[in-house]
């Protein structure tokens, strides 16, 4: 199934670059599935994050104000028994993704950031966290957070959600 | 002495009394038996609204309450599962659901759905299983909606790849399937047509036969910049269409009347020194009376990535004059932030506005007098619709 789901997603997404006037962002989101790492993605920072600087500086990964977390929607997984980059126990990471753009206050960075759901458990329940810089409508799926971004594992309830830096957002 | 004689005539008052003490103190006759029965819903009215609980703490336990703003009261309520989507038919007989079940509760084969339940009695009267493809989204009119003859229902799908579902709600069958070239969402117009938004910032529309099958689809102009500022996909119910707000507050109304939509001149919500400080934003991010032309639309103070904020205040706007006719702060009202907003359709219209605590307000649509608040109405009301 998870083949199947891939490859309706790259023809999905091949439709859509040939109709989308601006399709760079949509592209890499469509490089980006299953948090592949790739160590540089260039892309636009001229309208980076604006998490509270202090806050976010002093914010951990249990915290919705931590850098990393500027474009998550959903329960953050350092809560739930696993950490910003694992899901908890028992669950299966998701294969699909959104990203969001996050600046780093500790070293002046921006960074792709790969919000991977974790699925097969009911709701964590613990620690909502909703932001939303840079996040776009339905339209460009590869930023979206309102989507169930387990949909295409072969358990997809949705648990928590991962923050997995993809590397340095390039100018 | 004295005392003496007071002592008698105490005693005397006291046995004097003492039938009507021990009348009192006698049982009351016992109560009647009770007969159990189902609370059967009476005549609908103009003033009850179907909420959705979108439950974001046990998100496989959505529900839809149905609740009467006269009495203040819930009449009901309509399970739907998991990350579930609903709507309405057109003549709100009733409640299309699509939804999703796993076999073992949270876990086990998935089941994706349609269910229809009455709304005479909020008993569920049929369904029919989709492909596991159904939209898996926040709340939106778009996600499953009906023809406007209710011959067809239409449900989003997408993988993530995008496309939708023809259904025959009458003969409880999937019709077939049309790729939307990664456009997104159902929104119906006439008896045949099937509009879906694009990241280009076009529409795509299909045209249907009487079998469910694509006839001609065409694309529209854009009509907005997903980068620059792109429409929320919460699209509102206007006269002929539907009204898309776009994140920096531009309304694009658009008359889906026609053979294909026709897009009219954007005009924002916002005067020249209210621009980059207020801007709208909810979940579900206003509401029309379409008789009245009025336009209720949740405003917050707020930059990028704030699109998902609720509402301080309600704005109030004439659709025909694209004037503000009132600004309506919420916390003096008792309200945390605005997150969906609904209005009924009748004379004596109410505004119906949820909160990011939960709270759903009833608010008189003509002046903005507050006139109740529930409390605690479930987790995550994001949604209201009236017919």
């Amino acid at each position: 199934m998870r083949s199947l789901d891939r490859l309706f997603e790259q023809s999905a997404r091949q439709l859509a670059r040939r109709t989308s006037r601006r399709s760079l962002i949509g592209t890499l989101g469509g490089l980006l599935t299953g948090a592949a790492l790739l160590p540089l993605l260039p892309i636009d920072r001229g309208s980076r994050a604006h998490a509270a600087e202090p806050a976010a500086r002093a914010a951990g990964p249990e915290s919705c104000q931590y850098w990393k977390y500027c474009a998550i929607d959903g329960y953050l997984c350092s809560c739930c028994g696993g950490s910003a980059t694992a899901c908890p126990p028992g669950t299966a990471a998701s294969p699909i993704a959104w990203v969001g753009t996050c600046h780093n206050p500790a070293d002046g960075r921006d960074y792709m950031v790969s919000y991977n759901d974790c699925c097969g458990k009911t709701t964590c329940g613990t620690c909502d966290c909703t932001r939303a810089e840079r996040e776009k409508p339905m339209y460009r799926p590869s930023r979206n957070n309102d989507l169930n971004w387990c949909m295409a594992n072969a358990d997809a309830n949705y648990h928590c959600t991962v923050s997995v830096i993809v590397g340095v957002a390039e100018k | 002495m004295v005392s003496s004689a007071r002592c008698l005539a105490a005693l005397r008052l006291l046995l004097a009394l003492l039938p009507a003490a021990a009348a009192a103190a006698a049982p009351p006759p016992p109560l009647a038996a009770e007969h159990l029965s189902v609370q059967q819903l009476p005549p609908r009215s103009p003033h009850w609204v179907w909420v959705f609980d979108e439950a974001f703490a046990n998100e496989i336990d959505m529900r839809v309450h149905l609740y009467d703003g006269d009495n203040y009261r819930r009449l009901g309520q309509i399970d739907a599962g998991y990350y579930s989507s609903f709507n309405l038919s057109p003549d709100a007989a009733t409640t299309v659901v699509a939804t999703t079940y796993f076999a073992r509760g949270s876990r086990g084969a998935r089941t994706d759905l349609v269910e229809f339940t009455d709304n005479r009695t909020l008993e569920v009267r049929g369904e029919i299983v989709l492909p596991p493809k159904r939209v898996q989204t926040l709340p939106t009119l778009f996600n499953v909606a009906y023809s406007s003859d209710a011959r067809l229902l239409y449900v989003s799908y997408v993988t993530p790849a995008a496309s939708f579902g023809v259904l025959d709600p009458a003969n409880r069958t999937v019709l077939g399937e049309i790729d939307t070239a990664g456009c997104v969402l159902v929104i119906p117009s006439g008896p045949n047509r099937v509009s879906s938004l694009c990241e280009s910032g076009r529409l795509l529309t299909v045209t249907l036969d009487a079998a469910g099958h694509e006839t001609g689809r065409a694309m529209s102009d854009p009509f907005f910049d997903a980068d620059r500022d792109p429409v929320f996909v919460q699209g509102i119910r206007t006269v002929k269409g539907y009204a898309f707000l776009s994140f920096l507050g531009q309304v694009h109304e658009i008359d889906f009347s026609g053979e294909q939509p026709r897009i009219g001149a954007p005009w924002s919500l916002l005067a020249a020194p209210e621009q980059g400080v207020w801007r709208p934003g909810a979940q579900q991010v206003g509401a029309v009376h379409r008789g009245l032309g009025r336009l209720y639309v949740p405003m917050h103070k707020g930059g990028e990535g704030t699109h998902k904020d609720g509402g301080t205040e309600i704005w109030v706007y004439d659709l025909a004059s694209h004037q503000r006719l009132a600004r309506w702060p919420m916390q003096t009202r008792g309200l945390t932030h605005i997150i969906a907003l609904e209005v009924s359709q009748d004379e004596a219209p109410l505004l119906f506005a949820a909160t990011d605590t939960a709270q759903l307000a009833v608010i008189d649509a003509r002046s903005g007098r507050l006139r109740h608040v529930e409390q605690h109405f479930g987790q995550t009301p994001w949604q209201i619709l009236v017919p």
